[in-house]
């Protein structure tokens, strides 16, 4: 026993054969992989598959992250040792996620869903979390009492067992293990994942870590990318990687399934496409005036004498781009004004006002989706809640002053010309609460001795309000205008909703995002539909760049 | 001085009445959301639109096999009675009594059944002229005496009787008599709609999603934000700043390629699309970084000279301390999470229920039942109510790291 156990006490062979060894390994290694990169990459006869094309440039760059590795350790440089830890953490992450698709992990997800289905699972994990309570929380100052630690400590075991149980992954995992026994891919995967593991611990340990020149600081940054690597590896797949993707399919003409062909800014062409007709007579055809094949008629401008025809080559853009940007300047305000008068109202500080702030909030927590439900109902043009109160108050009005106003019975969902506003009603309604909450922050940073100064000065509350609350309170209002506008411009759930997902009546509720949509999902633009998400993208940062400059001029004013 | 202590009572006052006011208009949505669950689909069609669910009182006669509905009746003497309706659409006439110059009384009606009226004059009608047209005279018994009558007006009406004593009946017109109503709630509107349209599935795997997101996010989040506040490596400063940076890209940009990558690793139409996708967050991490870095070194200093791993000072010494910033993190992921649709909707077919989420499910029922706004709204309330009750649980944390770090989906 004790002699096996020398047999692999590296320290043993000395370190030349050692780190010999292990720069070979690295050396054959790094040519291994960079040979399959790039040999797969170029060898390609067809379209690869987009995982392929990630795998194999992947794979070259681990391969010369290795044979970085090979040449450091030969060289006896720390920056070898942090190559070939770094080399073997990324093999030892695609072993497990080459594992997890050869044994079918990530549908396992389906499965437990399957098994959460049948409740049990939710209700062992109750028991799971009350054994723990009843382990850990000190109800009085003396720690938690033995026989009360042994039994929460019971029933977490039975609740812990009672989920692996219920969501059926005992027979998972022996459902696994047959698989893996049966699965060659499999088996060179956990292979690859047990040899990574090892290699790992050899080069953090201590003989070679010391023959490496390795200090404290060097494995504290090992340990921060280690810490992280979970970050930034869905930092890069999920984010970095797609807004690339992205960027690059906007110039194609990608209908998400065969033809991916580089068309340039063809596609930013036709969304911008505009051509400008003088007419003949104000109501001339459309047909007569433009090349109907391109373009489409999107509005006319009379002025004095002539009148003009505008056409575009995508009506619809232009069309959500007027609607986004209706949506946004009147919700924002209406979400931002009655926001600032609640702070400065919360602001008193009166008893009860957290209760108020509380209840102002509760919108913003619910799902847009049932929001929109709520509304939607609420907007029904017979017997809904809102023309009620609209006829109800118009009743009381007439009554009261004599008048004879008559009732509008406004068709909220269903005429054109209100469906925006109700959405913006909406809207404007969810997002108070929140914007109530940024400018109670706000004020609260506002030193209460200027208030007071301005009082014994004889300063009315208004003057107080417009010469002390609002330029001291401009950073805040400027954070509440910048995420206002950037999620007004993307407005989707509720417009979704209310219009069944086809931006009517007619156009009215078309958005940008739901145009997107639509030319994504629907019509398998995806091309077009990457371009559109671009530009509006860069409508979003020119408002926020807006909003900052108007921010620097105004603090700059101020303190001028 | 007194003048100034009204003024300022008189505040006060207002103050609260537009903070209440307010209160009311935020809330109100969400109580016709709970009553209108409660309540009958006939109900729910009433107007005036009224908030609590009501039900029209039945009573059982002897007699009558169904339960009858009660309504308010206005008696020919002018008082009201509830009364039970045992017959609809009895077709009667409203019948006039001929004054000396020919023209009917309207003043004096009486409405018969044509089955208790016999008209004058048997074989031969006895008619009169009546606004151009020649009209049969009818003899009609009112309290026990023959009078002769015209008809000005036929009608359909029902007959009520009284519930204390079944051998009074009275005709009267149906639509004119108020039901007779009591509060009432209709809880089963929920199971209804947990068994319809796989919602019961949707509400798991929203729950088991959710569930694992919110415990992926703390662990990534955790980690980076451990990483980005206490420890150094090359690069640290600016890969912190491109963090930053991602939170001005809008969704809408990532969201093509993102279910191109879905296709790409096949995992469309499941639910590992809906998880492994929202494991990172850039805003989480930037949450927990700027949380440990208020929390004193000297603590973490003492416990690196005793020898303990980087692991256990953030498992030991952080996580403990950081309880209000897991909470408020907890509880954002919680929400986006329930109450994400849009990548939902891309991601998921809305015909698979095996990967179906709330949202989703929503707006299926939505096109479905249409007709049932009591159903469609339960579905919402299912929708809102643990998000609600998430926030109440952690809004002290929630609202207060809001206001200070002003994070927003």
């Amino acid at each position: 026993m004790r002699l096996n156990r020398r047999l692999f006490l590296l320290s043993d062979l000395g370190p030349n054969r050692v780190l010999a060894s292990l720069a070979l390994w690295h050396g054959v290694q790094g040519a291994l992989l960079i040979a399959l990169g790039v040999g797969g990459l170029v060898s390609r006869t067809q379209l690869l598959s987009l995982v392929h094309g990630i795998a194999l440039a992947g794979a070259v760059v681990v391969g010369f992250l290795s044979v970085v590795a090979s040449i450091g350790i030969a060289r006896r440089s720390h920056i070898g040792r942090a190559a070939s830890l770094v080399v073997h953490y990324l093999l030892f992450i695609a072993a497990l996620i080459g594992l997890a698709s050869a044994l079918d992990l990530f549908k396992g997800l389906d499965v437990l869903a399957d098994y959460a289905a049948e409740g049990v699972p939710f209700l062992m994990a109750f028991v799971f979390m009350v054994g723990y309570a009843l382990r850990t929380i000190e109800l009085s100052e003396r720690p938690v009492p033995r026989w009360r630690r042994r039994i929460g400590s019971a029933v977490m075991l039975v609740g812990g067992v009672g989920v692996a149980l219920s969501l059926g992954l005992v027979t998972a995992l022996l459902d696994w293990v047959a698989k893996l026994l049966q699965s060659p891919s499999a088996l060179v995967w956990l292979a690859l994942a047990v040899i990574s593991v090892f290699l790992l611990r050899v080069m953090w340990r201590d003989p070679v870590a010391a023959w490496l020149g390795a200090r404290r600081t060097h494995g504290e940054q090992l340990v921060g990318w280690l810490f992280l690597s979970p970050n930034l590896l869905g930092f890069l797949f999920f984010f970095a990687g797609p807004l690339l993707f992205s960027l690059y399919v906007s110039f194609t003409n990608w209908d998400a399934f065969n033809r991916r062909d580089w068309v340039g800014l063809e596609n930013y062409a036709r969304a911008f496409g505009l051509v400008v007709q003088p007419l003949r007579v104000p109501d001339q055809p459309a047909s007569e005036a433009l090349d109907v094949r391109t373009y489409s008629e999107l509005m006319r401008v009379h002025l004095p004498g002539q009148s003009f025809l505008i056409g575009a080559r995508d009506r619809l853009f232009w069309i959500s781009l007027g609607n986004t940007l209706l949506f946004s300047a009147l919700a924002v305000p209406l979400s931002v004004v009655p926001a600032l008068f609640l702070a400065v109202l919360l602001n008193m500080r009166l008893p009860g006002m957290r209760l108020y702030r509380t209840l102002y909030f509760i919108p913003s927590v619910a799902a847009v989706v049932g929001v929109a439900l709520i509304w939607q109902w609420m907007y029904n043009s017979q017997v809904g809640w809102i023309n009620y109160f609209i006829t109800e108050g118009i009743n009381f009005i007439n009554a009261l002053l004599g008048t004879d106003i008559p009732d509008p019975q406004i068709r909220w969902l269903a005429d054109s010309s209100y469906a925006l506003l109700s959405v913006v009603i909406m809207s404007a309604w969810q997002w108070i609460g929140f914007n109530t909450v940024l400018f109670l922050a706000g004020l609260q940073t506002i030193p209460r001795e200027l208030y007071e100064a301005a009082t014994v000065d004889g300063a009315n509350p208004r003057q107080q309000f417009f010469h002390i609350t609002l330029p001291l309170l401009a950073p805040t209002t400027f954070y509440v205008l910048v995420t206002a506008s950037i999620q007004a411009l993307q407005v989707f759930d509720q417009v979704f909703i209310i219009s069944n997902g086809t931006g009517g009546p007619g156009t009215s509720t078309l958005t940008m995002t739901l145009n997107l949509y639509q030319n994504g999902f629907q019509s398998f633009r995806q091309g077009y539909a990457s371009a559109l998400a671009w530009i509006l993208f860069v409508v979003i940062f020119l408002f926020t760049l807006f909003q900052f400059r108007r921010q620097r001029k105004a603090s700059s004013a101020y303190e001028s | 001085m007194a003048k100034n202590r009204l003024l300022r009572i008189l505040t006060v006052l207002t103050s609260y009445g537009v903070l209440t006011f307010f209160a009311l208009v935020m809330l109100f949505p969400f109580l016709v959301m709970l009553f209108t669950s409660l309540k009958t689909p006939a109900d729910t069609f009433s107007y005036p639109p009224r908030l609590l669910p009501r039900e029209q009182i039945t009573v059982t006669l002897p007699g009558y096999e169904r339960p009858l509905p009660l309504h308010l009746v206005e008696h020919e003497e002018g008082r009201t009675q509830p009364m039970a309706l045992v017959e609809d659409n009895i077709r009667v006439g409203i019948f006039a009594p001929l004054q000396p110059d020919g023209s009917p009384d309207r003043s004096r009606v009486v409405m018969r059944r044509f089955g208790e009226v016999r008209v004058v004059g048997g074989e031969d009608p006895k008619t009169v002229l009546l606004d151009g047209a020649e009209v049969p005279v009818y003899e009609v018994n009112v309290d026990g005496e023959i009078q002769e009558m015209v008809v000005i007006s036929r009608t359909a009406v029902g007959r009520f009787v009284n519930p204390d004593n079944p051998s009074e009946s009275v005709l009267a017109n149906v639509r004119l008599s108020p039901p007779v109503t009591r509060i009432t709630a209709h809880p089963e509107n929920y199971l209804t709609v947990v068994n319809l349209l796989g919602f019961d599935r949707a509400l798991t795997n929203t729950a088991l999603i959710t569930i694992l997101t919110v415990i992926g996010q703390l662990t990534t989040s955790v980690l980076g934000g451990y990483a980005f506040a206490r420890l150094k490596f090359p690069g640290r400063d600016s890969l912190f700043l491109v963090y930053l940076g991602t939170v001005m890209v809008p969704f809408v940009v990532l969201i093509i390629p993102l279910y191109q990558l879905m296709v790409a690793i096949g995992w469309v139409n499941s639910m590992p699309a809906l998880i492994l996708p929202w494991l990172y967050t850039a805003y989480g991490t930037f949450l927990m970084r700027q949380f440990f870095i208020t929390i004193p070194r000297e603590v973490e200093e003492a416990a690196l000279i005793d020898g303990a791993s980087r692991l256990t000072i953030l498992t030991r010494i952080f996580l403990p301390a950081s309880v209000p910033a897991l909470a408020t993190l907890a509880t954002f992921t919680f929400l986006y999470a329930w109450n994400s649709f849009f990548w939902p909707l891309v991601v998921v077919n809305t015909g698979n229920t095996r990967a179906q989420v709330l949202t989703l499910a929503l707006n299926v029922l939505r096109g479905r039942a249409s007709d049932s706004p009591n159903l469609i709204l339960a579905g919402a309330a299912i929708s809102i109510i643990p998000p609600t009750i998430v926030f109440a649980l952690a809004q002290r944390y929630y609202v207060e790291s809001v206001a200070s770090s002003g994070l927003k989906g």
